[in-house]
């Protein structure tokens, strides 16, 4: 009954005109930011937060400005996936499977509509998921003391680490990076300047949105120089724009799936909606039956990566709000946004300021149906927007993320700093080694150091109080099969047998 | 290839930092763990992970999904840098319109718009995000030597 109550509160939130105009400016910006190429969630939201601060948007507001964007670019990424082939975001490249042969096919009305239905299905079954499990967990992680915090962030690493495919190893070194970065500037507790190299600049630490921006907009920038894609042309979307209802029943059990998959693995601290939307495709093209037709244009395979990206979204914000730890680089940024505002995320927040917590719940909600009814009529608008040129379009997004870096501390400092960690993150790019993992090992270094030192600090430096309760216990079972997985995985492949399931 | 050496330089830079982080403790300890063990634990694993890279046999490598560089790429990629770089240098001194004319001509120029175009939608983007941000959104941005002109 509290949940319902509470639910109430956030819809009276949610629902005031202010930030009804809010989510409605976001779900907007944040389709167009999806459905360019180059430019995904993460770099939508880190740019939004100094325009937020400057602004002077309550945080509440902010919030629901983040997660609309955030909703958007699921939403947006597809459009580009369908019409041009090309993913507007990574989580869309499953998209593109099935959804371009439908668009070749005449079929790209019914293909945007039907991906709209179902990334909508997908927000919803999530956001159900958040309602129901999100206070759960939360009364639960009350009991987390800083030990089981600790070794919670080690978890949280070793499953962006398991679960990334086929270079565990370089994305563990990638996090590493991160998490070491994060020790740069002034030690709080002893006053101690780490790394800082002398420099003024660097005492207080790397901004996250010189990082976030830097690793993101910088290196996308220099990504793009490389790959001018023309001669590709839009198909044109014509003919009948809705789908029908036969069409819309034959993906139903296929949206339901989905959307618990992507619920499930968005929760899942480092998978994230990339891997979610290619487990749903993945395990839908296993289901069904011989004569499918996934690949040449399958409704089936174009609503599972759509419903399953759509419901990790949401999903990720459930550990993002209960434990105060990010389950993608998107929720890593607006928990950063949140830590700009002096809230600290984690289980308290559900007491001590629940109209923050349940009006950013309820907002999922409305952007949800503000998506679906902005994105089926308004899916000619969002096309035009792909036919602006890279040359335009490229020098806008610098000079934005240049604005963005120097509305925070208005210094240059900032912003050869940005440059730098670009070319770097560039680097790391291009040797395969996932930025989004060096994203979430920054944030979540902080307070995993904050945690591991409050926790010795506790016992007196006896090290026995990482594993000495149940909960430390199962989380480090946890943790070492998370590392076990990817030795099984690269163990299994060795074997002959493996190489005909696959194929 | 790339790996190794990438390896190699990791090892490097981690044997360096933590010369500097072996360095650092606190003149007042309140507490058990200091300011430099945790950044230590961290090299100590980057390093770990750098070795087993270095010196790992060579397997079949799995597919990269980044295109290699040519030279004609990695030359449009060092004058995009300098390019930057540049506008981060002059951002304050010439103030933020003029910059960001050079820099919008420039960059449009180097994603392969013709001269009249990166001309005109240079001038267009720079002056019209200047007002975007300065009077739509409020975002204070440097004027420099257009500071003058007000008033």
């Amino acid at each position: 009954m509290d949940t319902l109550h509470y639910l109430g509160i956030g819809f009276g939130v949610a629902l005031s005109p202010y930030n009804l105009l809010t989510a409605f400016c976001g779900a907007l910006i944040g389709t167009v930011v999806g459905l360019l190429p180059g430019l995904g969630p993460v770099n939508g939201v880190a740019l939004l937060i100094p325009i937020a601060f400057a602004l002077g948007l309550p945080p509440e507001t902010a919030l629901i400005l983040l997660a609309a964007v955030y909703l958007g670019c699921e939403y947006g990424g597809r459009i580009s996936s369908i019409l041009l082939n090309i993913p507007g975001e990574a989580s869309a490249v499953m998209t593109t499977l099935d959804g371009y042969p439908l668009a070749r096919q005449g079929k790209a009305g019914v293909a945007l509509s039907l991906s709209a239905w179902s990334s909508f299905i997908g927000g919803t079954i999530a956001t159900l998921g958040v309602v129901l499990f999100a206070p759960l967990l939360a009364t639960w992680a009350v009991a987390f003391g800083p030990a089981e915090y600790f070794v919670l962030m080690v978890f949280a690493i070793t499953c962006l680490a398991g679960m990334a495919d086929n270079k565990p190893l370089k994305t563990a070194v990638a996090a590493l990076i991160g998490l070491f970065l994060s020790c740069v500037g002034i030690d709080a507790n002893s006053g101690v300047y780490r790394f800082t190299f002398g420099s003024l600049g660097l005492a207080d630490g790397i901004q996250f949105v010189v990082l976030v921006l830097g690793l993101f907009s910088v290196s996308e920038i220099l990504v793009l120089l490389e790959r001018t894609h023309h001669g590709q042309k839009a198909v044109k979307a014509s003919g009948r724009m809705l789908f029908n209802f036969k069409e819309g029943t034959s993906v139903f059990a296929t949206n339901m799936r989905s959307g618990v998959v992507g619920f499930v693995l968005g929760v899942l601290p480092g998978a994230g909606a990339t891997l979610a939307s290619a487990v749903a495709y993945m395990s839908e093209k296993r289901m069904a039956h011989k004569d499918n037709r996934f690949g040449k244009g399958d409704l089936r395979g174009l609503a599972a990566p759509e419903t399953a990206n759509s419901a990790a979204a949401c999903g990720a914000m459930v550990p993002m709000l209960t434990l105060g730890v990010p389950g993608s680089g998107t929720t890593a940024v607006m928990l950063g946004a949140l830590t700009l505002y002096n809230i600290t995320p984690g289980p308290m927040l559900f007491q001590s300021q629940p109209d923050i917590v349940w009006g950013l719940i309820a907002s999922l909600f409305v952007a949800n149906v503000m998506l679906i009814v902005m994105n089926v009529p308004m899916v000619r608008v969002f096309t035009r927007i792909l036919a602006v040129p890279t040359w335009a379009l490229v020098p806008a997004i610098a000079i934005i993320t240049s604005i963005g870096v120097y509305a925070v501390h208005s210094t240059t400092f900032d912003l050869f700093l940005m440059i730098g960690i670009g070319i770097c993150g560039y680097a790391l790019r291009k040797l395969d080694f996932s930025l989004s993992a060096v994203l979430l090992g920054f944030i979540l270094g902080g307070m995993m150091e904050e945690n591991l030192r409050r926790a010795l600090s506790l016992s007196n430096g006896e090290l026995g109080i990482l594993w000495g309760s149940p909960i430390t216990l199962v989380v480090w079972a946890l943790v070492a099969l998370m590392i076990a997985l990817p030795v099984i995985r690269a163990w299994r492949a060795r074997k002959p047998s493996a190489v005909q399931v696959a194929g | 290839m790339h790996d190794r050496i990438f390896a190699g330089s990791n090892l490097l830079i981690c044997t360096v930092l933590a010369v500097l982080a072996w360095g650092y403790h606190a003149p007042f300890a309140y507490e058990p763990v200091g300011p430099r063990a945790f950044p230590l634990l961290l090299l100590l694993l980057i390093a770990g992970a750098a070795l087993y890279q270095l010196f790992k046999p060579l397997g079949h490598a799995p597919a990269k999904e980044e295109p290699g560089l040519d030279r004609h790429v990695s030359r449009k990629i060092s004058l995009c840098i300098a390019a930057m770089l540049a506008y981060a240098a002059v951002f304050e001194v010439l103030g933020f319109i003029p910059s960001s004319v050079l820099f919008a001509v420039a960059m449009a120029r180097l994603y392969g718009a013709s001269g009249l175009q990166s001309g005109v939608g240079g001038a267009l983007i720079a002056v019209g995000l200047y007002l975007l941000f300065d009077y739509g959104l409020d975002v204070p941005l440097p004027l420099g030597m257009l500071a003058s002109l007000e008033n």
